[in-house]
């Protein structure tokens, strides 16, 4: 079987399928839009629910998922279906463990650098002490008065738009940190590079406990605690500060996304799924031999994950294409799926408001209950070809907040269909 | 308190007339409903041209254009670089037809005659080019052009000229109110005598008093005056410009579109611009948007030169309506650019007078013309203007980027991006990470802003809201649109403004929604993968 695309999507198949024994290949070209994400694994949003309405009674990832299917009929939820959503989740979690809390059914409210709140699935180990709906008592937001990239009060005050419904309350420190010469102008990864050195981690610790108000029960961090899972940042930081300790959900450019990139790419290769680095050109197909990187690989099926706009999948010129077998690409968001968009301009398929619902960004491929994926007429291309991930039309991945569920779902299904059809 | 003149408008002809009343020691109040330049001042084609299209229909605009770009020069030199044109001579066969060659031949004399003025404003003299020449000056050129004639243009950051009149004005004891919107024209006997207006950021509302309102509303002017019931009458043109990721020329090249009117293509700072469409407009300007339609009419053009456009990536379309006068019958190319001030008192409102027309490259002579009127309306003495001599801040003088850059510790090209921006005015910016080192924070590698620019624009700029920063520094402007800067400037600038957590979440939606409006028509290839990118990164920022 081979996987073409190694995000979060084509991690998962390959995975999926190879614990059903298939032979897996797996060429991916570049990391993808997984390698972005930041930290948060959103699966469903709770689109009912109201922003003082208690945290502990919030709805399942599960029961979410299935009433955004209700409403949303060409959401990949929708036409996939939910059943094994849990099970998907439960698989990935299984996978990705060095790096993931288990999934266990309920949703979990992270606080982002933005100010935001993001509602997930799954998390990162080092952001678990950070939900707000389990953490009791005072959260304290720490900023590095030295660096201005961060800003705790920010945070803090995002946290505490939840306290109303049972979250923690919430308050900014600043740890004397990062205050020498040149760290004022640190990056993301250069402040998470720095903070691997030996006692750098510890150091941060200490600052942090000389800064905490009485009666904190968690410490909340900018996303920066290490590139390199091996340096055990967070957990060094949270020995030396003597409580929890959290990071927040990161943007762009994210450290906790670099983590998953590596934590894939180790853990497929621990799997046994040979990964190489390469590009699949148009052409090939189940069955259809195909050149990469000077190999020709022949495979009886096929799982294409190579994601939205940002990994490949899909291009637009003049036109909107699926480079590698041509599909049809369909609009989505707008109610009426199906509708052809490989030519319309882009002003007629985006809203004037930015925060509405955009269907060019929503484009994507349609697909069977089984992620096959659907020619012009709506029957699958080819009994053994899959797609699974962002290619998937339907939903605005990046944006609304199930893009990770999806990918895990779509993956975990089209992979364990690939490998019925490979053996 | 009282003024001697509220002017409405903060687009280029109100600021420079603040300006030049403020100089000539009028109390002035200027309001301006959004942020500066946030009409035609700012969505223009950035050239401080003399406009030789005008030469044969109004020479009077070339020359008065001229002479004002040459004082332009003088009073912010920082602002403005060199722009180059070439007028290629195109065929469609493949040797030019007696027919081509005189229109060659009249062009050359054209821009000879054009020469005549080019030393107003430091112009070089046209060049006739040889095809082979003009191939070893701009090769992605379509093959088959037969040579061509040079002119020689500046350009200049226009948002920033509109910043830096109102801060000289300000300077000057001026009183500006951005994001402050003029209501009703108040009366007392057939005499405007003042002004009320509402605060659109904090919702206060207010009434200022004057003898004297003018009024440079642009293009809301006709239904401005509409609701005082008077009437401008005037021939909005709605210009759409694209701009691509990079400079895909080092010259401007002139091109036609389609129904053969004049188009260019040419480098902008550090981007390239296809100029323009023109098209009457009927709506309300609030709802001017970039089409579909345009956008191709204007790749349609700019292919006829330079085909590769087709492959460049574009990062926007912006627009802005032209304040032409109002003329029935000609085209929308062929109406005049002069200008004109309408004098209301016939309609019962003395003391109000309206703006029409003109050009941002003579702004400062129609600012002049404006402050001499407002002087004789108010029977003061005339008082000499001093607007084509004292400089604009930080137009004092040229500061060397490469020093500065040493002596603050930051890298040579974001000191040049700064000294572009302040000029003189460069060192003060950069001394602020002397004393915090934290504001060295790159926080626009695109730009080159650091977070000590930022705190520096906001602290004396005239900034209240996020998206102000746009007009003064181009942030989240460009290609990125403001995947890295948006949040940390977000957070800059509520700290300098005491601004709360809601308060600066709220500033940066708009902030990107802004941005939004601007590349929701040209979304395609690289650029889309960014959209995707920058939802990713802001979802966490709602409504
Ligand atoms: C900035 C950002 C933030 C996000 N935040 C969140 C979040 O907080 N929560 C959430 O749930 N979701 C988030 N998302 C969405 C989520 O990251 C994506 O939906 C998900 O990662 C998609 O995974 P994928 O495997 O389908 O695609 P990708 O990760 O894009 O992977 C595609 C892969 O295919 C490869 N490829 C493409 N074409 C070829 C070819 N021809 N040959 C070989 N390889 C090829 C690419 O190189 C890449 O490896 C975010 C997205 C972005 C961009
Ligand atoms: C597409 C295009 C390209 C151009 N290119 C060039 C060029 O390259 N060179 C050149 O010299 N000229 C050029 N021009 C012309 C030049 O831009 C204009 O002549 C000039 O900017 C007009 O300035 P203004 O101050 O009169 O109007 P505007 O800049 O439109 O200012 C009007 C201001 O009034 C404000 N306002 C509206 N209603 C109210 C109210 N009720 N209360 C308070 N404020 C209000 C608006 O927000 C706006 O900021 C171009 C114009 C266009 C449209």
């Amino acid at each position: 079987m081979l996987v073409v695309g190694g995000g979060l999507a084509g991690a998962v198949a390959a995975l999926a399928a190879r614990a059903r024994g298939a032979t897996v290949l797996l060429v991916r070209r570049s990391p993808g839009a997984t390698a972005l994400f930041g930290g948060a694994f959103g699966v469903a949003p709770d689109l009912d629910a109201l922003p003082g309405d208690p945290l502990l009674g919030r709805r399942s990832p599960l029961e979410s998922a299935r009433r955004l299917a209700a409403r949303r009929p060409s959401h990949p939820y929708a036409v996939l279906g939910v059943h094994d959503l849990d099970e998907a989740l439960g698989f990935a979690g299984a996978q990705l463990s060095v790096l993931v809390e288990p999934a266990d059914g309920r949703p979990r409210f992270l606080a982002h650098v933005s100010g935001g709140l993001a509602e997930c699935g799954l998390c990162l180990h080092s952001q678990a002490a950070g939900d707000l709906r389990r953490v009791r008592g005072l959260a304290v937001v720490v900023g590095f008065s030295g660096h201005l990239g961060f800003d705790a009060r920010l945070v803090a005050a995002g946290v505490g738009r939840l306290t109303s419904a049972g979250g923690p309350r919430s308050a900014a420190v600043e740890a004397s940190f990062f205050t020498g010469p040149g760290d004022g102008a640190l990056r993301p990864f250069d402040l998470a590079r720095a903070l691997e050195a030996p006692g750098a981690a510890e150091a941060l610790g200490a600052a942090i406990r000389g800064v905490l108000p009485r009666g904190a029960s968690v410490a909340l961090l900018a996303p920066v605690l290490g590139i390199n899972p091996a340096a055990r940042v967070h957990a060094r930081v949270e020995a030396a500060a003597g409580l929890p300790v959290a990071e927040v959900v990161s943007d762009p450019p994210s450290v906790p996304g670099l983590r998953l990139d590596a934590t894939l790419l180790a853990r497929l290769a621990g799997a046994g799924v040979e990964v190489l680095d390469g590009e699949v050109a148009a052409g090939g197909g189940p069955g259809r031999p195909v050149i990469v990187a000077g190999e020709t690989v022949e495979a009886g099926a096929w799982v294409v994950a190579t994601g939205r706009f940002i990994g490949g999948g899909l291009v637009r010129r003049d036109r909107m294409a699926e480079p590698l077998f041509g599909l049809p690409v369909i609009a989505s968001e707008t109610g009426a799926a199906g509708l052809t968009l490989a030519g319309r301009s882009p002003v007629s398929l985006t809203f004037r408001e930015r925060t509405a619902a955009q269907p060019l960004l929503a484009a994507g491929v349609a697909v069977d209950p089984a992620c096959r994926p659907l020619d012009e007429a709506g029957e699958p291309v080819h009994a053994r070809l899959f797609v699974a991930g962002a290619l998937i039309g339907g939903h605005e991945h990046a944006a609304d907040q199930t893009g990770l569920g999806v990918a895990i779902l779509s993956g975990w299904l089209a992979g364990r269909g690939a490998a019925g059809e490979a053996t | 308190m009282k003024h001697d003149v509220i002017v409405l408008g903060g687009g280029v002809n109100g600021l420079g007339t603040a300006r030049d009343c403020a100089l000539r020691g009028l109390k002035v109040l200027l309001l301006e409903r959004g942020d500066l330049a946030a009409g035609a001042s700012g969505g223009n084609s950035g050239l401080i041209h003399g406009g030789p299209r005008y030469m044969l229909s109004g020479p009077k605009v070339t020359e008065r254009a001229c002479r004002d770009s040459g004082y332009i020069q003088r009073l912010a030199p920082h602002l403005l670089f060199r722009i180059p044109f070439l007028v290629p001579f195109t065929s469609r066969r493949e040797r030019q037809s007696l027919w081509e060659r005189a229109v060659a031949y009249a062009t050359e004399v054209f821009f000879s005659t054009y020469d005549v003025y080019q030393p107003l404003k430091r112009g070089k003299p046209s060049v006739r080019l040889t095809a082979e020449e003009l191939y070893r000056l701009e090769p992605g050129l379509r093959p088959g052009l037969h040579g061509a004639v040079t002119f020689d243009e500046w350009g200049i950051d226009a948002h920033r000229l509109c910043v830096l009149n109102a801060l000289s004005a300000k300077g000057h004891g001026a009183d500006v109110r951005t994001w402050t919107e003029a209501r009703e024209v108040l009366r007392e006997g057939g005499r405007a005598v003042g002004v009320s207006w509402v605060d659109r950021v904090t919702g206060e509302r207010g009434e200022a008093r004057a003898p004297l309102i003018f009024n440079a509303t642009g293009a809301w002017s006709p239904a401005f005056a509409r609701r005082q019931g008077a009437t401008v009458k005037m021939r909005p043109g709605k210009g759409v410009h694209l701009v691509m990721d990079r400079r895909l020329s080092d010259y401007a090249v002139v091109c036609n579109a389609v129904d053969g009117r004049m188009m260019f293509v040419y480098p902008h700072q550090r981007e390239s611009w296809i100029a323009t469409t023109d098209d009457d407009f009927y709506g309300d300007p609030d709802d001017c948007e970039a089409t579909a339609d345009e956008v191709e009419y204007l790749l349609e053009g700019a292919a006829s030169v330079f085909p590769s456009v087709r492959q460049a990536r574009l990062t926007r379309a912006f627009w802005a309506l032209r304040t032409t006068l109002h003329d029935y019958g000609p085209n929308e190319d062929a109406l005049s650019r002069e200008h004109e001030l309408i004098d209301h008192a016939a309609e019962g409102a003395a003391g109000l007078f309206s703006f029409v027309g003109g050009k941002l490259a003579s702004y400062r002579a129609q600012s002049e013309e404006v402050t001499d009127r407002i002087l004789r309306e108010l029977s003061r003495r005339p008082v000499a203007c001093q607007t084509h001599e004292e400089p604009l801040p930080g137009g004092e003088a040229v500061a060397d980027a490469a020093a500065l850059a040493a002596r603050h510790g930051v890298a040579r090209a974001v000191a040049g991006r700064v000294v572009y921006r302040h000029g003189s005015l460069a060192g003060e910016v950069l001394r602020l990470c002397d004393d915090d080192p934290r504001l060295r924070l790159l926080v626009c590698r695109e730009e080159g802003i650091l977070a000590a620019e930022v705190v520096h624009c906001v602290r004396h700029e005239l900034v209240r809201k996020l998206v102000d920063l746009r007009s003064r520094l181009k942030l989240a402007v460009g290609a990125c649109g403001g995947l890295d800067c948006a949040r940390v400037a977000a957070q800059l600038t509520a700290r300098e403004l005491g601004w709360d957590p809601e308060r600066t979440r709220r500033e940066l939606a708009e902030l990107l929604e802004a941005g939004w409006r601007e590349r929701r028509a040209v979304l395609s290839g690289a650029q889309l993968a960014q959209e995707e990118l920058l939802r990713g990164a802001h979802w966490a920022v709602g409504a």
